[in-house]
């Protein structure tokens, strides 16, 4: 297993190796390699976040439903029978309940997999350098690649992100300086989770608690990993936020609505 | 369901990106060098005095850990001292006194980066190479700063002298020729690809040798650094190469082992591969070299490149082997242990050290 996952990790790390060799070397060829590299992940996991997007959608229609609504009600002293009667609908009607959970657990991989490679490549210590020269494919020339220029913007990529205070102010809790990155991250997340719930009508759906309750812990989750771990890992979060909405966007399925104050809420029943 | 997954999505991630920061562990192999009665072992949190005839401890520096990371060899110096650089937060270099494992220097020396470089004495003056791609010139009695000359990117080849100019290498693709009086450049050449590991000054001074990613060991001269011969190699040769007479023996990441003729820079061995790749220098000893593997193994070989001995140490040999008295000083990564005396004639394990 040990074998198979560094193989994954030498296959991504030549592949952002390659980008930036292609890139010229030159400051900031590390940060925009990463982003065109998101955008290659992005590109190959769209029909996946496609799937999770139809799964999600009609799980949020399942819960609307009146025949959904109804043995939710029936059995609810029966967990069995409920558990049943909810698998015979999602049969009926051709709705795969993980369906929805598929491109998260993908995407997990690629994020261990690719902060992996971010360090790999950029090889700060010797053991590290020495994995490097190991892991370089034969076709790639090592000597012209080692060191590679880390710079992008006013990042390190292979350490965390931070803005240093002015007049050499430190708080032991944010040893890097003002954390811009993290919040960056944290914002997208946000908005990109906000942004593709679908609104619900219901109010004690659970789906849309589940989602509104990941709407918090996931862009905090996500700030906290940036705040201690390479920028590096940011600049994929960022990019792979923004061609998020994109593509929510393309498929017309962005919801500006959430993110306007009060926006999001069961709407109340009109009155006739 | 969904609530369960989203937690255990956050713990794994919150594991086993833990797991891949290597922020508070080292970040190369041990540093090691020896006087004639003790080891010094430069391994993590602590320098360790361990004694030659038993392997026993005699002291560890500091008493309890901090934030220092020793990975660099221990510098023992004329007066004295053993000089000690930290990979850690702390960015010291610090001043031990190897009789009793305390402090020398009233406070230790700090640079803006970490060290991962060993430093060089000449006289009575320290020259430092950080990670940040600055020499130092320190005073030898109390580490206080003399001058800084800024290089180019990150340094990590202990610097080399001919008793004129330091030479420096460099990630950069650079070997630097430092003039210390003058308190810059004199020369710089080209290597074609980073330099990690420490040039070498033949002894009458002349000539510098050097290596790089490039897959090639350079001859140059020390005066001025034009290029005498350049060898090929099969892949690089990480570290010093060993100077035994007219040979240089050589080893690279592949695990090739070379004897090269110091005047014309040929290769005198047919293709010597013993096991695994190779990063420490190769030890000349009596009759011949012998090189430490990652695969845990020392191989010795003779003038021709026959096979003389080879002993299985264990765990990965990273470190260059040294030599002091009738003993071979081995410092694996990965083993239970952290230090061997290996007798030198490759017949048996003398003694292994475990830290306590």
């Amino acid at each position: 297993m040990g074998a198979i996952w560094d193989q994954f990790i030498t296959l991504f790390t030549n592949v952002l190796l390659l980008i930036y060799n292609f890139l010229g070397h030159g400051e900031n060829a590390f940060g925009v390699a990463i982003i065109l590299f998101t955008i290659l992940i992005r590109a190959i996991t769209w029909p996946l976040n496609a799937q999770q997007l139809k799964g999600a959608k009609a799980m949020q229609d399942l819960q609307n439903d009146k025949e959904w609504q109804d043995i939710q009600k029936k059995y609810a002293k029966d967990r069995e029978k409920l558990a049943q009667e909810q698998m015979r609908i999602y049969k009926d009607r051709g709705i795969n309940p993980f369906a929805s959970c598929l491109p998260t657990l993908i995407q997990f991989p690629i994020i261990i997999g690719l902060y992996q490679s971010i360090i790999r490549a950029l090889a700060a210590s010797p053991l590290g350098l020495l994995q490097l020269a190991r892991s370089v494919y034969p076709f790639m020339n090592i000597a012209a690649l080692v060191p590679l220029n880390s710079k992008f913007l006013w990042m390190d990529l292979g350490r965390p992100e931070g803005i240093p205070f002015p007049g050499g102010f430190t708080l032991s809790f944010l040893p890097y300086g003002f954390p811009t990155l993290a919040i960056i991250v944290a914002l997208t997340t946000y908005l990109q989770t906000k942004l593709t719930m679908p609104p619900s009508t219901n109010p004690g759906d659970q789906t849309a608690a589940m989602n509104s309750m990941m709407s918090i812990y996931m862009p905090l989750f996500l700030g906290w990993l940036v705040l201690n771990y390479a920028s590096g890992l940011a600049v994929y979060f960022v990019t792979s936020n923004v061609l998020g909405i994109v593509q929510y966007a393309m498929m017309g399925r962005v919801n500006w609505r959430n993110v306007l104050p009060g926006g999001g809420k069961p709407a109340p029943a009109k009155k006739k | 369901m969904k609530r369960f997954a989203l937690i255990l999505f956050v713990l794994l991630g919150a594991v086993l990106l833990s797991a891949c920061s290597a922020s508070a562990q080292s970040v190369s192999w041990p540093g090691l060098s020896a006087d004639a009665n003790n080891a010094y072992l430069a391994k993590g949190q602590f320098v360790y005095a361990v004694r030659l005839s038993d392997g026993a401890k005699v002291w560890q520096y500091p008493a309890s850990g901090g934030s220092q990371i020793f990975d660099a060899n221990p510098v023992l110096t004329p007066d004295g001292q053993l000089l000690a650089a930290s990979a850690g937060s702390d960015n010291g270099l610090y001043s031990i006194d190897p009789a009793t494992g305390k402090d020398k220097w009233s406070a230790p020396f700090t640079a803006p980066d970490h060290w991962v470089a060993a430093p060089l004495v000449l006289q009575d003056t320290i020259y430092a190479a950080n990670n940040n791609g600055i020499l130092y010139a320190l005073k030898l009695a109390t580490g206080e700063k003399l001058w800084s000359l800024p290089l180019g990117h990150s340094l990590w080849g202990t610097p080399a002298t001919d008793g004129k100019l330091i030479f420096v290498p460099s990630l950069d693709h650079f070997l630097y020729a430092v003039d210390p009086q003058a308190q810059k450049i004199a020369w710089k050449v080209d290597l074609g690809g980073a330099a990690a590991g420490s040039p070498v000054v033949s002894t009458d001074g002349k000539t510098v040798y050097v290596s790089s990613s490039a897959k090639k060991l350079f001859a140059l001269d020390a005066t001025t650094g034009s290029i005498q011969w350049t060898a090929n190699t099969t892949n690089w040769v990480w570290n010093a190469p060993a100077l035994s007479g007219d040979t240089l023996f050589a080893s690279d990441i592949s695990g090739n082992v070379y004897s090269i003729g110091t005047v014309n820079g040929k290769n005198a061995w047919p293709v010597v591969q013993p096991d695994g790749p190779i990063t420490g220098s190769p030890l000349a000893i009596q009759n011949g070299v012998a090189v430490a593997t990652e695969s845990g193994f020392i191989y010795a070989f003779d003038a021709h490149g026959a096979p003389l001995w080879n002993i299985s140490v264990g765990g990965n040999i990273y470190t260059s082997p040294i030599a002091s008295g009738n003993l071979i000083l081995v410092a694996p990564l990965n083993a239970d242990f952290m230090l061997a005396g290996v007798s030198n004639d490759g017949k048996q394990i003398l003694w292994k050290f475990t830290g306590k």
